[in-house]
């Protein structure tokens, strides 16, 4: 019950899936339409595993005054006031709204921006041409950083304009992109797709079980 | 030097001239074009999909090319019908369909439609292939689909005419694993920075059918359309911080290589 | 209320940036803050835009006798139950069933859709060029880039075929690879950094536009 229900359930449905899709019978296009339902159905549950998860943290936290346990409270308050103002009135309520726009959104937006000051940071202190594979990324970097703003073309026109290339800043940037940048992640999507397809079978016959997890 | 120094720099390369705007011209890239130019080129009365399949983190790159692309389907009589599969980017993506709606004059539930938020990424891609109102039985603000004017011909992914990912995560590449083949949707990307650069391989193969760059595609978007934003205001700015962020590189490698030769 | 707006999200704002100072109780009360009403966001939003019309509706509209095919999602229904089987550690097993419906189904409807967009079409577009090639229809530089796609892809996937030593040829080979990848990865740094900065420049033009008013 434990482990092989489980583990007969993945096969049946990953069976079904793969054959659904090789055969456009009605019979056969229904089911793939039930299992769809159904696991547009199952998914939204599945934030009751983040929420534990969140709150079992902070709750451990607080049990065990480790540091900065207090601002365990605050998550709280937080989460609360969100939940007891959306749950009952809905997403489009005005206070819930309010707190999204003025607290939600400024916040998740700043926190991704202190990203600019430690990239740049990075760059001065740990971008370095110590080998030729170190320079070719630099390099690329540089190239391409400069063809994305306009400044760059700038320059190009007026420190190569004698050159029978203009706005050649953003033209080499495209070149990047479209030939060694394409062959590279080309050849990386080829990869990881290679990967996906034998996990996937792996997982379907019941090889790799780790989403399992411990225990019998 | 002190990291807090080069923050300061950071900072002040922003705000000059933020407070002191310069306007260099935006040369249009190729992908920008083909997007721009396939909405152009669909009769009007065309239905596309936009999903705001990101979050306020990603706000930046993403809203003022939604805002672009939103100006210009409807100055062309293209319809539109937004979603997200991204929870926490729900409301921001309501709230931009409703005030570009609004700037254009475009009427709720004839021009566009919100339909919302749905949990699964996958299975909402899936499923609207078999129905799309099997999925979103009701927009965002509770009206039945199935009842709303535009929605009345509008069962799956064949009555649309493209689909446009506005992406900060690997969405796009999903739509195009599971919809694209499958179902003949045409997609094209709007995405950030961080995941321009594997995007080319899709729109070598034409899976994807243009792609806006981050803030870089969102102003030559804006100066396809002519109505110059924040992209446009935005990618100026850009150009002092890449300078600087290039000089540094420059500096810190003629240090290393000066502590290098003195070591030998 | 749109003023407060403006206040709050500045002042949140500015707590996080302290943390470019050093870590304090600002940053530390902005982003446990941050982290419950982003929660909280998500749980309002996956009940009443998942749960409810996914689950709750279909359940109502059964049990009214308004629509008795609703009856058939009690399955789906009960297996999406299972998720809270996390809260109780003697019967925390139970998740398996619903999460091994869900990797079973998403293994299955990765193969042959993973294969056919991502190995089909991204070798179909590796090898085109040839045919244009072939036609005529490609210019000297074009068959120039062609090539060196070829070259770009085949040398990416040696550097990840790890089924046989990198010696002699395959070693050059990989290394070719290699000088792809770093382009690839120095392209990707570039568009990073405009997209990190682009984050920044939004929340120093919201603080000094819509919070100060200094931009006109």
């Amino acid at each position: 019950m434990k482990r092989q229900v489980p583990l007969i359930l993945c096969f049946a449905f990953g069976i079904v899936m793969i054959l659904t899709q090789f055969s456009p019978h009605s019979f056969s296009q229904g089911i793939y339409e039930e299992v769809i339902s159904w696991t547009l159905i199952i998914s939204p549950f599945a934030l009751v595993l983040a929420t534990a998860t969140l709150i079992q943290t902070h709750v451990a936290r607080i049990q065990r005054r480790t540091d900065h346990w207090q601002y365990s409270f605050v998550v709280f308050a937080g989460l609360i006031t969100m939940v007891v103002i959306g749950v009952p009135f809905g997403p489009q309520h005005q206070a819930f709204e309010w707190l999204y726009t003025n607290i939600q959104v400024p916040m998740d937006a700043t926190m991704f921006s202190l990203l600019a000051f430690f990239i740049a940071s990075a760059a001065f202190r740990a971008f370095r041409a110590r080998t030729f594979e170190a320079s070719l990324l630099l390099i690329t970097a540089l190239i391409v950083m400069m063809g994305n703003v306009p400044v760059g073309d700038l320059i190009w026109n007026t420190v190569l304009g004698w050159l029978p290339l203009e706005d050649g800043a953003s033209k080499a940037r495209q070149w990047i992109l479209d030939n060694p940048n394409l062959s590279a992640r080309r050849g990386i999507i080829l990869g990881v797709s290679l990967g996906i397809i034998s996990q996937s079978i792996r997982i379907i016959l019941g090889i790799e079980r780790s989403y399992l997890g411990g225990g019998d | 030097m002190n990291r807090r120094i080069v923050f300061i720099l950071v900072a002040l390369a922003v705000i000059i001239p933020m407070l002191l705007p310069v306007s260099l011209p935006v040369s249009v890239s190729e992908p920008t074009q083909q997007l721009y130019d396939y909405i152009t080129a669909l009769p009007a009365g065309s239905t596309i999909m936009l999903a705001f399949d990101y979050g306020p983190a990603s706000l930046a790159e993403l809203n003022p090319m939604a805002r672009a692309v939103l100006r210009q389907c409807f100055d062309r009589d293209v319809r539109v019908i937004g979603f997200t599969l991204a929870a926490d980017g729900t409301t921001l993506a309501s709230t931009i369909m409703r005030e570009v709606a609004e700037e254009k004059g475009a009427v709720d539930g004839e021009d566009y439609v919100f339909l919302g938020f749905r949990p699964g990424g996958t299975q909402v891609m899936l499923g609207m292939g078999n129905s799309i109102s099997s999925v979103f039985e009701t927009d965002y603000s509770g009206n039945t689909t199935t009842e709303i004017p535009m929605m009345k011909e509008i069962t799956s992914y064949d009555e649309i005419a493209l689909l446009i990912d506005l992406a900060s995560g690997s969405t796009t590449e999903l739509w195009i694993i599971y919809t694209n083949v499958r179902y003949d949707l045409q997609i094209a990307a709007g995405v950030t920075g961080v995941i321009i650069s594997q995007m080319y391989p899709y729109l070598q193969t034409g899976q994807l059918v243009g792609l806006i760059p981050g803030i870089l595609g969102a102003a030559q978007y804006e100066r396809l359309i002519d109505v110059p934003a924040k992209g446009m205001l935005w990618i100026n700015i850009e150009s002092f911080v890449h300078l600087l962020i290039v000089l540094l590189v420059v500096i810190g490698n003629i240090i290393f290589f000066n502590q290098r030769r003195r070591e030998e | 209320m749109e003023l407060f707006g403006i206040w709050v999200a500045a002042l949140l704002t500015l707590c996080i940036y302290s943390f470019l100072y050093q870590d304090n109780p600002f940053y530390r009360f902005a982003e446990h803050l941050f982290v419950g009403i982003s929660v909280g966001y998500g749980i309002v939003l996956s009940i009443h835009q998942g749960l409810v019309p996914f689950a709750l509706k279909p359940l109502w509209a059964a049990l009214t006798g308004e629509s008795l095919s609703g009856l058939v999602k009690l399955i789906p229904i009960g297996v999406g139950l299972l998720f809270f089987a996390r809260l109780s550690p003697q019967h925390v097993w139970l998740i398996r069933y619903p999460i091994a419906i869900l990797i079973g189904f998403g293994a299955g409807i990765a193969i042959p859709n993973v294969l056919r967009a991502n190995i089909f079409e991204q070798t179909r577009g590796t090898i085109e060029p040839f045919a244009a090639m072939h036609a005529g229809t490609l210019s000297g530089f074009g068959v120039l880039e062609a090539i060196l796609m070829v070259a770009g892809v085949v040398c990416t996937l040696t550097y990840f075929f790890f089924s046989v030593e990198h010696r002699g040829p395959v070693k050059w080979l990989s290394k070719v690879g290699i000088a792809f990848l770093m382009i690839g990865f120095g392209s990707a740094f570039g568009n990073t950094v405009m997209g990190r900065v682009a984050l920044l420049i939004q929340r120093v033009d919201f603080l000094l536009g819509d919070w100060l008013n200094l931009i006109s």
